[in-house]
This record gives C-alpha cells, sequence and structure tokens, in this order.
C-alpha cells in the first residue's frame, strides 16, 4: 500500500516540529527518514501511526485520508525504540496481543505465531517474559509482533538504537532480508546515515523539520541537494572550505565556479607526503587508523578538513602533506541559499 | 560498643512492639474474662478463666453481627466504586494534557477536599441525605466513602500510571487495542500491586470510620462496628466485656485482608522506588 503525506505540519506550542512535509511512498517501498535529533522525523512516523494527530496537512494510505482515523483503524504496525513489549505477557503472548484484540480464534492465532516465531528464530523463546531476553531477543520479539498479522504498513522508530555495533550490523541486513522477503511498505526512522544508506530504497533527509531532499541512497551521497544533506550525510561527511582556500583549490583545479560554498568529499581528497606541482600544502592535526583506512584531519590555513587515505598511509601530527582535489568531484552550493548549483 | 549498639536496637525494637500490641493484648483478654477478672487487682496478665459469654452477649443477644454485615457491605462497595472512579480519573489525569493546565489544576483542587476537617462537612452531608431520604442508609455511608476516599485514589493510582512508559499502550492502540483495551489489558495488569496497595488503605479508612456514620445512621439496620461498639458506653455503665469481643471481630476482617495483600502492598508501596 502507498502512503502520501501532503502538505502535513505539526507545532507543539506554536513552535513548528514538522513544517510543510510532503512525501510519496510507493506500495512495497522502504523509505528511511533521516535526520538529526530533533528534526521532526520521529513525529512524522508518529502522526502516520495516528499517535499524534497532524496541526495541518492530509495523510493519505492508499490514497484514503487517515487524519482522523484512530491508530487502530489505521492497520499499520509500529516497532518502537524501546521495543514496547508488555512486560507482563510471555513472548507468545506478546506476538499473539495483535491478533487476540482482533479476535482471531485460538488455532489460527497458534499457527501464525508460531510460523512468525520461526520466521526470527526465535521459537525457543516463546515461554519467556521479555524481562529475562537479551536486547537483541527483545528487538526480534518487536519485529515478530509487529509482522505476524501482516499489517499494510511498517512504521519503524530507530529499531536498532539499543543493541550494539555488532549486534546492529546483523539486525540491520536481517531486516533489509525481511523487507525483501515481505515487500511490505516499510517507513524506517533514524538517524544513522549508514542504516539509510543500506536499507533504504529512497532516503528522506530532514533537518528543522523540513525536507531536504527525498532520493535514493546514491543520489544523496553523489548529489546532495544542499549543504546540509552534503555534510550531514557521509561518515565523515562533506568539506567545506573557507572563501580563500577555495579559491586556491578552484586555481589549482582548474575550475570555474565561483561566488559558492565549495565542498569534497574526504575519499576525494588526495594527500600527498612530498611536494607536488600544482598541489596546496597543509598540515597533519592527526590521524585515525581505521584499520582499512585512515581517516587525516588536516589544517590549511587554521582550518580543518578531513581526508580518507589508504590504510598504510601513516603521518604523524604537524606533519607537512599536500594536497589535491580533482574538480569533477567538487560540489557547489549557493552561498545564500545553500542549494546545489 | 557492637553488642551496645545491637542491644539497643531490640530494646528500641521490643519497645515499639508492647507499646503496638499490649492495647491489643488487653482487648483480646478482656474479651476473654469473667467480668469480675477484668479489672482486677493485680492484674490477672495470662492466668484467668476464659468465658465467650461476652461474644455471645454481642453477636447473640446485641445486633453487632448486623453491624458487622454492615460495615462489610460499607467498606467493600464504597472501595469498589472509589477504586472504579477514582482509577480512571487517575489515568486521565496522567495521559491527557488539558488546555490551561488544567489537569495539573484539576488534580490539586481534587487533593483540596482533603484538606480541611471532616466534620466541616458532617451538618451539610447531614441535611442533604435527609432530604434525599438516604439518612440511616447504608447507600448513604456508602456514597459519602467513596466520595471521602476518591482523592486519595486518584493521587495513588495518578503516580503508579505515570511510572508506565507510554510506548506500552501506545504500541497496544497500534496494534489494534481500543485506549480502553490498553488500559484494561496492558496498563492495569502493570499497576495491579499498586491497586491493591491503594484498595486496602481505602477498605480501612472506611472500615474504621467514626464520624460521618455516627451523624449519618441510627438504628441497626445502616449502623457500622465503630458506631456500635462506642454505643456499648451507655449512661449506667460500660460494657467493656462485648466492647472488646466486637471489637476482637472488627479486626480480623482487615487483618486477613491485609495479609493475603501483603506481597503486593510492600511492592505497591514501594513501586517506582526501585527501577526494574
Amino acid at each position: 500500500m502507498s502512503i502520501t503525506l501532503h502538505h502535513l505540519s505539526k507545532s507543539f506550542g506554536g513552535s513548528p516540529v514538522v513544517d510543510d512535509l510532503s512525501l510519496e511512498i510507493g506500495d512495497g517501498e522502504f523509505v528511511v527518514l533521516l535526520g538529526p535529533s530533533g528534526c521532526g522525523k520521529t513525529t512524522t512516523l508518529r502522526m502516520i501511526a495516528g499517535l499524534e494527530a497532524a496541526s495541518s496537512g492530509d495523510i493519505l494510505i492508499d490514497h484514503r485520508r487517515v487524519n482522523d482515523l484512530a491508530p487502530q483503524k489505521r492497520d499499520v504496525a509500529m516497532v518502537f525504540q524501546s521495543y514496547a513489549l508488555y512486560p507482563h505477557m510471555t513472548v507468545a503472548d506478546n506476538i499473539a496481543y495483535p491478533l487476540r484484540v482482533r479476535k482471531l480464534n485460538r488455532e489460527q492465532i497458534q499457527k501464525q505465531v508460531a510460523r512468525t516465531a520461526a520466521m526470527l528464530e526465535i521459537e525457543a523463546l516463546l515461554a519467556r517474559r521479555p524481562r529475562e531476553l537479551s536486547g537483541g531477543e527483545r528487538q526480534r520479539v518487536a519485529l515478530a509482533r509487529a509482522i505476524v498479522r501482516d499489517p499494510r504498513a511498517f512504521l519503524m522508530d530507530e529499531p536498532l538504537s539499543n543493541l550494539d555495533a555488532k549486534l546492529r550490523l546483523q539486525m540491520r541486513a536481517e531486516l533489509k532480508r525481511l523487507q525483501q522477503q515481505l515487500a511490505t511498505t516499510t517507513v524506517y526512522v533514524t538517524h544513522d546515515q549508514a542504516e539509510a544508506m543500506t536499507l533504504g530504497h529512497r532516503v528522506a533527509v530532514m533537518h528543522k523539520g523540513q525536507l531536504q531532499q527525498f532520493d535514493k541512497p546514491l543520489e544523496i551521497y553523489q548529489r546532495p541537494a544542499n549543504r546540509f544533506v552534503a555534510e550531514f550525510v557521509g561518515g565523515p561527511g562533506m568539506n567545506f572550505f573557507t572563501e580563500e582556500v577555495a579559491r586556491t583549490l578552484l586555481k589549482s583545479a582548474e575550475a570555474t565556479q565561483t561566488d559558492a560554498d565549495v565542498g569534497i568529499r574526504p575519499e576525494h581528497v588526495e594527500i600527498s607526503r612530498v611536494p607536488r606541482d600544482g598541489w596546496l600544502p597543509a598540515r597533519v592535526y592527526v590521524s585515525e587508523l581505521m584499520g582499512n583506512e585512515v581517516f587525516v584531519f588536516l589544517e590549511i590555513d587554521h582550518q580543518k578538513i578531513i581526508a580518507r587515505a589508504p590504510a598504510d598511509f601513516r603521518a604523524d601530527a604537524e606533519t607537512p602533506v599536500w594536497i589535491s582535489v580533482a574538480a569533477d568531484k567538487l560540489h557547489f552550493f549557493d552561498t545564500k541559499t545553500g542549494l546545489r548549483i | 560498643m557492637n553488642t551496645f549498639r545491637r542491644f539497643g536496637k531490640y530494646l528500641i525494637v521490643t519497645g515499639a512492639l508492647v507499646a503496638a500490641l499490649a492495647p491489643i493484648y488487653w482487648m483480646i483478654t478482656i474479651s476473654f474474662k469473667h467480668e469480675i477478672d477484668q479489672f482486677a487487682v493485680p492484674p490477672k496478665w495470662f492466668r484467668f478463666p476464659p468465658t465467650l459469654e461476652h461474644y455471645a452477649e454481642a453477636f447473640l443477644t446485641r445486633s453487632f453481627g448486623q453491624y458487622l454485615f454492615n460495615s462489610l457491605f460499607v467498606a467493600v462497595a464504597s472501595t469498589v466504586f472509589a477504586l472504579l472512579l477514582g482509577t480512571l480519573a487517575a489515568y486521565a489525569l496522567a495521559r491527557f494534557r488539558l488546555p490551561y493546565g488544567l489537569d495539573r489544576k484539576l488534580a490539586l483542587w481534587i487533593l483540596s477536599t482533603r484538606m480541611f476537617p471532616a466534620i466541616v462537612t458532617a451538618v451539610p452531608l447531614f441535611l442533604i441525605m435527609r432530604d434525599l431520604r438516604l439518612v440511616n442508609t447504608k447507600l448513604a455511608l456508602v456514597i459519602v466513602y467513596t466520595g471521602f476516599n476518591l482523592p486519595f485514589v486518584v493521587w495513588m493510582m495518578r503516580g503508579f500510571f505515570a511510572e508506565v512508559p507510554r510506548d506500552l499502550e501506545e504500541a497496544a492502540m497500534v496494534d489494534g487495542d481500543s485506549r480502553f483495551g490498553a488500559l484494561w489489558r496492558v496498563v492495569l495488569p502493570l499497576v495491579l500491586p499498586g491497586l491493591a496497595a491503594t484498595g486496602i488503605f481505602c477498605l480501612i479508612v472506611s472500615w474504621n470510620e467514626f464520624l460521618f456514620a455516627l451523624v449519618l445512621t441510627q438504628t441497626d439496620t445502616a449502623m457500622t462496628l465503630p458506631v456500635g461498639i462506642a454505643g456499648r458506653v451507655t449512661q449506667y455503665g460500660i460494657k467493656w466485656g462485648a466492647m472488646s469481643a466486637a471489637s476482637v471481630v472488627a479486626i480480623i476482617p482487615i487483618l486477613a485482608f491485609a495479609l493475603s495483600v501483603q506481597k503486593y502492598l510492600v511492592r505497591g508501596l514501594s513501586l517506582g522506588a526501585v527501577k526494574g
């Protein structure tokens, strides 16, 4: 089913949290709402679920306006950041809950709970209570409870944020696999751009309640619509230069654009330990060995930028280096509006 | 030093226990003593010929059986109503934000009804009940006790509800349940210890209440145990034996109930103190 947000706004006590947001989410699509905390992504999700009333604008599910529909009538399933498992019920009862309130008969409930538990490999946990489970197990139960009734859409609010790094990676892959299997429309909220890049068919980047860009992950990475997206997406984000540095940089890169903010991704900054013709001198501020690569923090004219160098690159602090950027890898943004040129 | 400290500790505990239990022991022994032994000098602490004559007098020749029933009826009914209304009110006050901060003002307003002395409302309540033709009925006491316990229930339960994460009932509603269903199936089971603790307090207050029962009841049809017992103090003499016998019986139901929900009581009173 499709979800359409039409000029959706929400304000709490006069201050806007979501500001004129329009999105079209197609049937079976996995859309990620990405943004820093306080950007309105969770509020948007809660409005889709019906837990929060929209101040203005429309929410359409399958082209039907659902603004005034109570959450229980929207037939969407939500996975909460806290998992929100019912502590007084066993895992089996937790998963069966959506079916029980729908008054399915006992056999059907048992069958569906068993099938879902098998899908998430939690059959062994069915008799336990939530407090006896690990974080990853709770996560699976929360997913099972969402999946069991075959809802029209999944809404997920930072579901992986409470897991440790290793488990998060594993669950991320499983989530992706699961969504491919079920092909259920999914709206996924996160502040983690790696999750957004890997999971989403399309990513909606939000900032201060406003939609910044809504596109395929690669497009967002390669052609950010504005400075905010450029700096937020990517790990680490895009480098920006002061005017002076930019001018010399442009000259060396033989680019013609002027009067614009100039940015470049860290992986497109080349570093040399020996001086080369036309390269800019810089100093190493600090370098961080990541294992497969090195993040080199550089200083040029009191400005810090980050470059990603091969794993064998070694440089102590204060070492002089020379950098070069390719003209076709530069991004230009309007100085006033921040929009991509 | 250490032994001295421990000894001191036990001394204090013993002192507290004696102070708390001595009157009860006194009452229980008097209820089983012949009138002649009750105030013998020196006191007969442990050895005396026991008798059940006072129990027979209280419950067979006098109407203490009826008082006992009245007390039970009024206490249970008013507790049930207070819990029912108070819990719903508390849930609303804990969960919904009203305009102009009305939710907090309402809560304080509800509590303020407990801030003046009970005697202030005794006369108006008597007049109201008289006009409603409810004087000397159990219903009058049920209404008054329900009203009296409501603020207490609202404030206790509001605290317990506030401890329950909102996510849980939101999850229940997204899962397809109504708000009431979420309250019934998810939230209430979680605050059950709190509900039990609140319930027993209501029960105790209603069971022991004296003032309104004295003002609003006159005959056996509605009179409760506290009023009935006090009624044995007459201008001709004080029936210590019958009073004690009735008092012993009066503490049994509350004691039994308190013991049966003790587990909940402790958990309910310390709910929120420890996370888990």
